[in-house]
């Protein structure tokens, strides 16, 4: 069952030999008499599609675009277990996959075992990555055709078993029974009693119409909370192996060091310690001790001397973070006639560094087989298995069989799936020929970490004599998002001159005469990189801003001037239309407020899904508190509404944490907001209430892990303006 | 030394580590979750004596005989060890999910020791229980309505 199923242990039985059917569906001999096994290859849409166009247009993106068996069904005596190559780490997406699954087994969704996949189990890595809020989207179809098939293959060798037309055979619950009589067979029964080779069903079989769905849209339980509850479930932190040590490493005082010399100096003596691991070529010094504590502070011991580095702090990443010329990426009408009439207007907006402050620390557990050949087999919390698996091969050989299991992730957000301990926790195992676990300090992971980079927006905007909107001028700057984890070559980042990550959230969804759109990426002395939504929210935070300044400047209502700017933009301004109102209608928008009170309302788009948000604020005693949200979402199909609210709600409060609190700060080129006391986080004292509704419904569902986050802050900036306070144009929000 | 942990003496090695260390890395009770290492997030929080306390920010040896509850020594469990009926706290965490889970152990830790005083708590009373401990995923509200409706378990058994 997920949750405890990552636990150490020999990977499981795999399919030994998949046989590919008539359609590609791949039939496999399970390890396990009595059991099939059905996998269903997919062209994993590899990405969100207008990234993945983009990069494969200009031969950036991976070699290939994986396809394999990317999620199989085995099914035994014990029941289904759903093999899904996508990552829990909080979403939901095992529940909802299985709901997907249930569905069309017609099997109840309770009765489903959903099984992380690792890279041992038939998948290539890449199949495995998470992100982008595109797991449930671009597995829904693929994971209801194979299971559809499966069952008709089941349907078919039933009825032949029961002397009987398949026609003449009803489904309940893993069962078929012979309409009209007593006559049951399970599929246990029928998997069990049957000899030969399977056969595809000779059809596409029908998909069970929306208006039939048990499963699809039911808030059913969560496949691994039971396991949470208890204590059960396996962390990357809490990874064991038998004999396993604690290790640690030595990490550079500033962004940029490089380890320049590593002595022992008394470590070896120091209490637990079982052995200290130095390559200054490799950059690494590191220990293994008895226990976790022992190995911190012996890997502080050590003895290091470190290049300079770099020295900047935050006021110098803001100076460098300036926008000004970039790469046009948009050039609607003449924006230089509408800039050059009616009411200008003008603003610029920041957005501060920011880290991912998931609760679990980043961790890594490593078993390393003697010879320089040995196999690998790791334990790591990761969204990217293959990054984890590339990044060990480069450092302990490219000949080694490395395995990635994938443990449960206590949050990430964005933060692991780059950087993480495995290579480090590789090299002391080889080194010392017992597994080694390594975790990391909370101050060393917000130290080490890379950040939501900063970003700095400069608006130019006019209002005509009629009110309505003439031109928009946006011209962007921030840090390195996608580029900082992609593999391109650095001459080949500056030519491009912008970075794909930092465009989500930067079209204006308005039916603009004139719009220009001007962006450029800044590579920063400190790391950065992708963080939820990518550029999704601080864009949403300028562009949403600056909209309600354009409707101050022509004295409108900021719904009604949003609702009369997105009459022509087809289908996403009807679904943009769709949520402002609902949002507005749940929030009582025509409703005044006491003095010191006002509402702000602020919309986005994002893989797929648009949301409008309506935050109220309480500005009475000179503070800024939030008082309530609002959130309408058209995330298409919901499947399992619980989970989608519970994103939706987690999206508002990080949102709101970013609005009203983070701030990473660095000096003398080292991050100085190191814990929770530095670095706080939005608690449960400053949580309002959050309402949430869906509006979507439709075919098909669209990604729920980032978009809501998008128009969190600036709604808040927003209702400080309406409740009489001053425009806020940089995050956090301060009075 | 030796601790009484879930009702049941352990003979311990490292009376010097911090208690978070023993549990997880000495006694594999890993429901006892690191987070910050100061005393701020929660998410180590174990009942001693019955009262909510971060085990980050004491010593093995500083507990001493007095009794430590932590997630795992929760549920009804049968002379197997098996689970036979889950803890009102966990119930309700199964029925009102969060996301990650990984600050879970310490609200559930925290809401235990709440209801074990105040059997009734008004949503207030839940608010200034559970507010010191974090949730990154920004399940405040969830967490809320899951200490509420533990209550109600509680009290319906």
């Amino acid at each position: 069952m997920n949750g405890g199923d990552t636990a150490p242990s020999e990977p499981d039985a795999r399919p030994s030999r998949w046989r590919v059917a008539r359609r590609q569906l791949l039939i496999g001999a399970g390890a396990t008499v009595g059991s099939l096994l059905v996998g269903v290859p997919i062209a994993l849409e590899y990405g969100r599609p207008s990234l993945a166009r983009w990069m494969l247009e200009r031969g950036t993106g991976p070699a290939e675009i994986p396809e394999s068996s990317l999620v199989w069904f085995e099914l035994t005596g014990d029941g289904v277990t759903l093999h899904v190559p996508k990552i829990e780490m909080g979403q939901g997406i095992h529940t909802a996959l299985a709901q997907v699954a249930a569905e069309e087994l017609r099997v109840r969704p309770e009765r489903l075992a959903v099984v992380q996949a690792d890279t041992a189990r038939g998948y290539p890595a890449a199949t495995l990555f998470t992100f982008g809020s595109t797991s449930v989207a671009s597995l829904y179809t693929p994971i209801r055709e194979a299971a559809a098939a499966v069952r008709a293959m089941l349907a078919v060798e039933a009825a032949r078993q029961l002397s009987v037309e398949p026609q003449a055979l009803t489904t309940v619950d893993g069962a078929f029974q012979v309409a009209g009589t007593d006559r049951v067979l399970t599929y246990t029964e029928v998997i069990a009693a049957h000899q030969g080779p399977w056969q595809e069903p000779a059809e596409r079989p029908a998909l069970r119409p929306a208006g039939e769905f048990t499963s699809i849209g039911r808030s059913v339980p969560r496949v691994d909370f039971r396991a949470k509850v208890l204590g059960e479930a396996t962390y990357g932190y809490d990874a064991r192996l038998p004999g396993m040590g604690y290790g640690a490493f030595a990490v550079p005082p500033r962004f940029g060091a490089q380890l320049e010399s590593a002595e022992p100096g008394d470590v070896a003596a120091m209490p637990g310690v079982q052995q200290v691991v130095i390559d200054v070529e490799a950059g690494f010094a590191g220990v293994v001790a008895d226990t976790r504590t022992r190995a911190w502070a012996a890997a502080r011991a050590l003895r290091t001397t470190w290049s300079e580095g770099s020295r900047v702090d935050t006021g110098a990443l803001e100076r460098q973070v300036t926008a000004g010329d970039g790469v046009v990426l948009r050039r609607d009408g003449s924006i230089r006639d509408a800039l050059s009439q009616g009411r200008i207007v003008q603003a610029e907006y920041r957005t501060p560094l920011a880290a991912h402050a998931h609760l679990e620390p980043l961790a890594a557990l490593a078993r390393v087989e003697p010879g320089p050949a040995g196999k690998v087999e790791l334990w790591v919390p990761t969204q990217s298995p293959e990054s984890v698996l590339e990044d060990v091969r480069a450092a302990l050989g490219e000949e080694r069989a490395v395995v990635v299991h994938v443990t449960q992730l206590g949050g990430s957000f964005g933060r692991k799936g780059g950087q993480h301990l495995a290579v480090e926790a590789a090299r002391l195992s080889a080194a010392t020929g017992r597994p080694v676990h390594v975790g990391w300090t909370r101050d060393t992971d917000l130290r080490q970490a890379f950040y939501r980079p900063p970003t700095h927006t400069r608006m130019r905007g006019s209002v005509g004599p009629d009110g309505m909107i003439r031109g928009v001028e946006q011209v962007s700057a921030a840090g390195d998002i996608i580029w900082a984890v992609a593999g391109l070559p650095e001459p080949v980042r500056s030519i491009i001159g912008f970075d794909p990550g930092g465009l989500l959230g930067l079209f204006l969804p308005y039916d603009l005469p004139a719009y220009r759109l001007v962006n450029r990426r800044e590579q920063l002395p400190v790391p950065t990189g992708p963080w939820r939504g990518l550029g999704l929210m601080p864009n949403t935070f300028a562009l949403e801003s600056f909209f309600d300044e354009l409707a101050e400047a022509a004295g409108t209502d900021p719904l009604t001037y949003r609702l009369a700017h997105l009459r022509e933009s087809g289908e996403q301004g009807e679904r943009l239309r769709t949520v402002l109102r609902t949002a507005a209608r749940m929030a009582g928008w025509s409703e005044s407020l006491p003095a010191g009170r006002g509402r702000g309302i602020a919309c986005s788009g994002d893989a797929r899904t648009v949301v409008a948000v309506v935050a109220e604020v309480d500005l009475s005693g000179g503070r800024l508190r939030v008082t309530g949200v609002d959130v309408a979402v058209d995330c298409g199909l919901v499947v399992n509404p619980a989970g989608a609210k519970l994103q939706a709600q987690g999206s508002v409060v990080m949102g709101l944490s970013s609005a009203l609190r983070e701030e990473l700060r660095i000096d003398d080129g080292q991050v100085v907001s190191d814990n929770f006391d530095s670095y706080p986080i939005l608690t449960m004292a400053d949580t309002p209430p959050v309402r949430v509704t869906f509006v979507g419904g439709g075919e098909a569902p669209y990604g729920m892990g980032e978009p809501v986050v998008g128009p969190v802050p600036a709604a808040v900036a927003n209702a400080v303006r309406a409740a009489g306070g001053p425009r806020l144009r940089s995050l956090p929000l301060r009075l | 030394m030796r601790l009484l942990i879930n009702g049941r003496h352990h003979e311990i090695e490292h009376g010097d580590e911090p208690l978070l260390w023993v549990l997880r890395d000495e006694l594999g009770l890993t429901g006892t979750r690191y987070g910050c290492g100061v005393g701020i997030c929660g998410c180590c929080t174990v009942l001693l004596a019955g009262r909510p306390t971060r085990s980050c920010q004491l010593t093995a040896a500083e507990v001493g005989e007095r009794p430590v509850v932590t997630l795992e020594g929760l549920a009804e469990r049968g002379p197997d060890g098996k689970v036979v009926a889950l803890h009102p706290v966990q119930q309700a965490f199964v029925e009102t999910p969060l996301q990650c889970g990984w600050c879970l152990p310490g609200h559930v830790m925290t809401a235990v020791a709440l209801l074990a005083r105040d059997p009734d708590p008004d949503e207030a009373t839940i608010a200034e229980a559970a507010s010191p401990n974090l949730c990154r995923c920004g399940g405040y509200n969830t967490i809320k309505a899951a200490v509420a409706r533990a209550a109600e378990l509680a009290r319906e058994a």
